[in-house]
């Protein structure tokens, strides 16, 4: 589960990126894809704890419920935000793609 | 959110078993002999509580259980019928049959009051129960 | 497909929606029979559930490591299937509290875990939904 979406985006970053940027500035790609690769670890690690809290609850550990709902909430939202983030990323991609010089 | 149910359950037994415990008075306002057939009359019974140490949450919150059920030993109120088959042979009480002292409206008001009980929990059981769907709704 | 699922929370939370709903057919079973003469309370006992699931898990995560990362377990030999079976063996007679208000309150708190396990498995699907379909 938290594997899979995540490869796609790390794959779709290389791509354009390095690209791109290679003629005008070498330093501000390297801080960009080292903050994106930086945000899917912090997602891929907040799917990680929503994961446990919800294991822990399951096998009737001491969790609060609420707090469990709210990390899976936070997962979710935080993966959805990752996801939206990727589509206007390959929809910027596919514009310069399609200039016609 | 969970044990708050279980401490609830428990008020919930204690105020019935109070209550069958008034309602076995006021069955027995008149029995003038005991359980085992002798001639004594009906003794109230009242149910003594305790607050519960087993039924702990961790932040101190704890429930209730019957510690035990009490007999009341007051004396019996003696009515002068010298040709009942029970009433006393000798004694200064000579000729009377000692019939049991239930004070009804004790009695009543009691039983009042455990089912004033009994409806407040079940309030604060209703109450957790929506706190817990409500907790749901972070879903959304 | 296989392995997305088996290795996420999902096969956990489907084996305490199994468990929820097999204990509110006893409890609703003890409810019906109040006034049989010599029937006796049962119930699912729930720290045995606890223990089985806690073993299931921990048997997935070692039997992960030696097959190849990101492997799941087949059908047949997913440790976490198998605490279905199990729960035939954690009925008991439970004789500590019989009263009626005591089976209405762990039928209450076993619709709480249930309505739970579904709401989360529910969200887990809709986040999977997102990523199959690239639509947020």
């Amino acid at each position: 589960m938290s594997q899979l979406p995540i490869a796609n985006l790390s794959q779709l970053i290389q791509a354009p990126m390095t690209t791109q940027m290679q003629g005008t500035s070498p330093e501000i790609a390297e801080s960009f894809k080292s903050f994106m690769l930086q945000s899917i670890d912090h997602v891929n690690s907040m799917q990680q704890d929503a994961d446990v809290a919800v294991q822990t609850l399951a096998t009737g550990g001491d969790v609060n419920p609420a707090e469990v709902l709210t990390a899976v909430q936070k997962a979710d939202m935080s993966f959805r935000m990752m996801m939206q983030i990727r589509n206007k990323l390959v929809q910027a991609f596919q514009e310069i793609r399609d200039i016609r010089i | 959110m969970i044990s708050a149910l279980d401490i609830s359950t428990s008020a919930l037994v204690a105020q019935r078993t109070r209550l069958n415990a008034i309602s076995s008075n006021l069955a027995n306002m008149s029995s003038i002999r005991d359980e085992n057939g002798d001639v004594k009359p009906f003794k109230a019974r009242y149910v003594v509580f305790q607050a519960d140490d087993q039924l702990k949450t961790a932040h101190g919150a704890m429930g209730v259980r019957v510690a035990s059920v009490e007999t009341e030993d007051i004396e019996p109120q003696y009515k002068y019928e010298p040709n009942h088959p029970f009433a006393i042979k000798d004694g200064k009480w000579k000729g009377h049959v000692a019939y049991p002292k239930i004070n009804m409206v004790r009695e009543f008001t009691d039983a009042m009051e455990a089912t004033r009980a009994y409806e407040a929990n079940i309030g604060v059981m209703e109450i957790t129960k929506s706190l817990g769907q409500q907790t749901l709704r972070i879903l959304a | 497909m296989q392995s997305i699922l088996s290795s996420s929370t999902v096969p956990i939370l489907e084996q305490v929606l199994n468990f929820t709903e097999a204990r509110h057919n006893v409890l609703a079973g003890n409810i019906a029979n109040m006034d049989t003469p010599g029937y006796r309370v049962r119930d699912l006992s729930v720290e045995a559930f606890h223990d089985h699931l806690k073993e299931a898990i921990s048997a997935r995560e070692q039997g992960n490591e030696k097959i190849s990362p990101g492997m799941g377990p087949t059908h047949k030999s997913d440790p976490i299937r198998q605490v279905k079976d199990s729960l035939k063996s954690i009925l008991f007679h439970d004789d500590t509290d019989v009263s009626m208000e005591h089976q209405v309150a762990e039928m209450s708190k076993n619709q709480f875990m249930h309505n739970m396990a579904i709401s989360i498995m529910t969200s887990q699907f809709r986040a999977m939904q997102v990523a199959i379909s690239e639509r947020v």
